[in-house]
């Protein structure tokens, strides 16, 4: 079916593609910095209106499917690549290209300290995340997911070791990279078997498959397990989140598009994408929800005590994710899928306000914050729009997706992680505004840290000042706009679905929302109480806390017992592997050349020159052919 | 007598010039051993064209006796000149094919 | 038992043992008389045959020829070392080893084979027929042939010219 529908879809897939070849591929183009930025920025604009256009041919579900043959095979076609448009891909194609973007708009100006190549390396970056993502979004069939997969998470090694000087960055990247690579192990057993299961890769095909019932349940079970661990690397599941926080060494605006609103999320869409597919395996659909549950939990709790304000908004994304795969869980996609398209509009505001806030403060730590409101009055207005949708609050964009969660998994029936979504909802609400008290309006002196006495550290906050020199301000226009864009994104799909409800799978109870707005303002109160009124004593609150805060600051000894792991293990094994090689492999080999050497030098004696020694060998030669003519031909 | 009392007797000659082409230490001695081989494929000539009936074998192994008759007369010719340069005639010494 | 078989046996002897001196002996110029006398006994093998033209031919030229050419060259090489050549082998129990295996697997091979026990009877003069075949059939090799041992002959001369 090709049609300008689909052909929208494809421009906005392959104009990043173009930016990406172009500066890759011209090098001084590149090495400008600046014109490059720019040409790249043209690009993701263009992508974003075609984006739009795509959206709007298939929001009333349209279907283009533009198919390329690829690895053919003996006259059929083993794979194809291509373009799979409906409804679903456009609008988180919308989405990736609306935030790309937009941040890449933003790095022009977070980014204005790189060196000219630098930047122009961080665009081809860019670029080539923007095509990855786009072709895992509009995938048409599990390899080209698959690949696109991998290239997104190359992207992101790429990009958060960007400031590849910095030990610490290099070491996530490569972390990052490992503990995904983890994952995807998993999801390409699962394509493969899949594969040898139904026949096929398209999605197209096989959903017609699963729906016709044509797909054997036995053993389905394990092969959707596979593919789900595939999403549990990318879209940072418990135990494979702890790559998430470090991550956050790449520049913010990385965070805010890879690390929050469209890489992370991919397996989430993954698993929208192929509902179809997992409702037919109900016991690895409940094993996403209790672990999207409890992901949930686990990271809220760890948010709770961070001061360090990207790893507060690194935990929070863990912490939405586990929401939406446990909407997914119960069995409700669309839910989850709504929330994913949600957050990655606030998300992405929220991470841009972060830069916003640590461009100006040179810090990424709370402690050096404070009263910031004052000063950056855009940026704090932006960003408390962002905490409100996160929070939950009516209104804002996250309010009504997230209620949907709750929804879906009350209607799923899953009681347990109901109640502690409820639990991580009151954590949400309390950690995000911690952040903007702490950040925005408490003045420094109020939180040096929760364990000390408020008067000890009595600093004014315009030591902040003093400290880098330059006054504390809004960024500029390139910065600020992206932000806006974003808030006003927010408020607005907030209100759009305020008096447009999209069609529910499922009723919720009347009570639901009341409660969920309750739950959300205790949290406010709860922080608002500890970080700004001071009527509550953070310290005492934080003793109240004691085991679960020691634990959660030592991240429930979770990424010690990575470690602990690849010390033993994978040390251990390189050890013993080095050991082989070293001395086994290597010493066979220097044996061997030994030998040939000598050999070599004893064999060399038989060339002496004479043409008596050399009749004698013909000889010899002759007797062996015809020994063999004899006896081994006959 | 068959034909293979002839065969075998030619091949005990061949092999009997061989070791002399191979284990003589004089030069003239290896001419010899050659002298004798021809002379064992000589006689395999004679003996197949006798028995299958056929002139050609005879006519090539008068062939082969003029061919060794050159053969003799210039392998000593290089024997003499081999030996006016380098002053022997052991085959030991003759060691110019080495690389 | 008859007269071809003990004429064979006794050629064959004589044959094998002149030949055994020829590679054994250590007296260079015996070793050229008992290749005489092996090319003599080879000219018996071919009268066996009852090609008499042949075993002429071979007394001629090979025992004839040959044997002056050679005893020339020993006593020209001879006078120029200005003493006797003596004649040692080498790598007799190698060279004997390889040379008795081949020996083994061509007779091995030859008794294994369907080879005819009797020849046919002569219809014609043998001499007379290799004549006519050498000068119509084979005409051009023969000439070839004498080109080829004039050139041998003028080789000859050349290398062994004196030095200028």
């Amino acid at each position: 079916m090709m049609n300008d529908a689909g052909l929208f879809a494809l421009v906005s897939l392959l104009l990043p593609a173009l930016s990406f070849l172009v500066l890759a591929v011209v090098y001084p183009f590149r090495r400008l910095g600046r014109p490059a930025a720019w040409f790249s920025i043209a690009c993701a604009a263009g992508s974003l209106a075609a984006a739009a256009l795509a959206w709007d041919a298939h929001a009333d579900g349209d279907v283009s499917r533009l198919l390329w043959a690829w690895l053919p095979t003996g006259g059929e076609v083993l794979a194809t690549v291509g373009v799979l448009a409906d409804a679903q891909s456009t609008v988180m194609l919308t989405l990736v290209a609306l935030v790309a973007f937009l941040v890449q708009l933003y790095s022009i100006g977070y980014l204005s300290d790189e060196s000219p190549p630098a930047l122009g390396r961080y665009y081809v970056y860019q670029s080539l995340f923007a095509f990855s993502m786009m072709g895992l979004v509009l995938a048409p069939n599990f390899l080209q997911l698959f690949i696109c997969w991998e290239l997104v998470g190359l992207c992101s090694y790429l990009l958060i070791g960007f400031w590849y000087q910095r030990p610490s960055a290099a070491r996530a990247a490569v972390k990052a990279f490992w503990i995904t690579k983890a994952g995807d192990v998993g999801l390409l057993i699962g394509i493969v078997l899949l594969w040898r299961h139904t026949g096929t890769f398209d999605f197209f095909e096989m959903r017609g498959l699963a729906e016709s019932g044509a797909i054997p349940l036995a053993g389905l079970s394990l092969i959707t397990f596979f593919i789900y661990l595939g999403a549990v690397g990318k879209s940072a599941q418990f135990p494979l989140h702890i790559w998430l926080p470090d991550a956050m060494e790449g520049p913010t605006p990385v965070s805010a598009l890879i690390h929050a609103a469209t890489m992370v999320t991919a397996g989430v869409y993954m698993l929208v994408r192929t509902e179809w597919l997992f409702a037919l395996t109900p016991d690895v659909l409940l094993i996403v929800a209790f672990v999207g549950a409890f992901t949930a939990l686990l990271a809220a709790v760890l948010a709770c005590v961070q001061d360090d304000i990207k790893r507060v908004l690194a935990y929070s994304t863990v912490s939405q994710l586990g929401y939406m795969m446990t909407a997914i869980g119960a069995g409700y996609a669309a839910a989850g899928f709504l929330h994913l398209l949600t957050h990655g509009v606030f998300k992405a505001l929220l991470f841009l306000g972060a830069g916003a806030l640590i461009h100006a403060v040179h810090s990424n730590d709370l402690k050096d914050m404070g009263g910031l409101a004052r000063r950056m009055p855009q940026t704090a207005i932006v960003f408390v729009i962002g905490t409100l949708s996160l929070a939950g609050i009516p209104f804002f964009a996250g309010f009504l997706s997230k209620e949907g969660i709750l929804g879906a998994t009350l209607a799923g029936g899953l009681m347990a992680p109901f109640a502690v979504l409820m639990l991580v909802a009151f954590l949400t609400a309390f950690y995000m505004f911690r952040v903007v008290f702490l950040a925005l309006f408490a003045s420094r002196a109020m939180h040096a840290s929760p364990l000390q006495p408020a008067d000890a550290s009595p600093i004014h906050h315009d030591a902040v000042e003093a400290t880098h020199g330059s006054p504390v301000h809004d960024p500029p226009a390139t910065m600020v706009l992206p932000l806006w864009i974003l808030a006003i994104g927010s408020v607005g799909i907030g209100l759009y679905f305020t008096f447009v409800h999209p069609e529910e799978e499922f009723v919720n109870p009347g009570w639901l929302m009341p409660a969920a707005v309750v739950t959300a303002v205790a949290g406010i109160a709860l922080a608002w109480m500890a970080y700004q009124k001071r009527s509550i004593d953070a310290a005492g609150l934080a003793n109240a806390f004691a085991p679960i805060r020691t634990a959660a600051l030592r991240r429930f000894w979770l990424d010690d017992l990575f470690e602990g792991i690849y010390n033993l293990v994978f040390l251990g094994f390189s050890k013993l592997v080095g050991w082989i090689d070293r001395y086994l492999v290597d010493g066979v080999l220097n044996a061997l050349s030994a030998w040939t050497l000598t050999a070599g030098d004893d064999v060399r004696t038989i060339q002496s020159g004479k043409a008596q020694d050399y009749v004698y060998g013909v000889a010899v030669g002759l007797l062996v052919l015809l020994l063999w003519a004899r006896w081994v031909l006959a | 007598m068959g034909l293979n009392a002839y065969l075998t007797l030619a091949a005990v000659v061949f092999c009997i010039g061989l070791f002399g082409v191979m284990s003589r230490r004089n030069t003239i001695g290896i001419l010899l051993g050659i002298e004798l081989m021809l002379n064992a494929v000589n006689i395999n000539l004679v003996a197949f064209s006798r028995f299958v009936g056929n002139v050609d074998g005879m006519i090539f192994t008068v062939f082969t006796i003029c061919i060794t008759v050159s053969e003799a007369a210039l392998g000593l010719a290089i024997v003499i000149l081999l030996f006016r340069v380098r002053r022997t005639v052991t085959a030991d010494h003759l060691d110019l094919l080495k690389g | 038992m008859n007269a071809e078989t003990i004429a064979f046996a006794a050629l064959a002897l004589v044959l094998v043992g002149s030949a055994l001196m020829v590679v054994l002996s250590t007296n260079l110029f015996h070793a050229v008389l008992w290749l005489a006398l092996a090319l003599t006994g080879t000219a018996g093998i071919f009268l066996l045959l009852e090609a008499e033209f042949l075993a002429a031919v071979q007394l001629l030229l090979y025992a004839g020829g040959i044997i002056t050419i050679v005893v020339f060259a020993i006593v020209v090489t001879e006078r120029l070392v200005g003493e006797s050549i003596t004649q040692t082998n080498r790598r007799i129990v190698g060279g004997g080893l390889v040379a008795l295996a081949l020996v083994g697997i061509i007779a091995n091979a030859i008794a294994d084979s369907p080879l005819p026990t009797t020849r046919p009877p002569l219809t014609s003069d043998l001499t007379r027929a290799v004549g006519e075949t050498v000068l119509t059939r084979y005409a051009l090799p023969f000439e070839l042939l004498a080109l080829l041992m004039v050139a041998a002959l003028l080789g000859a001369i050349y290398f062994a010219r004196p030095d200028d």
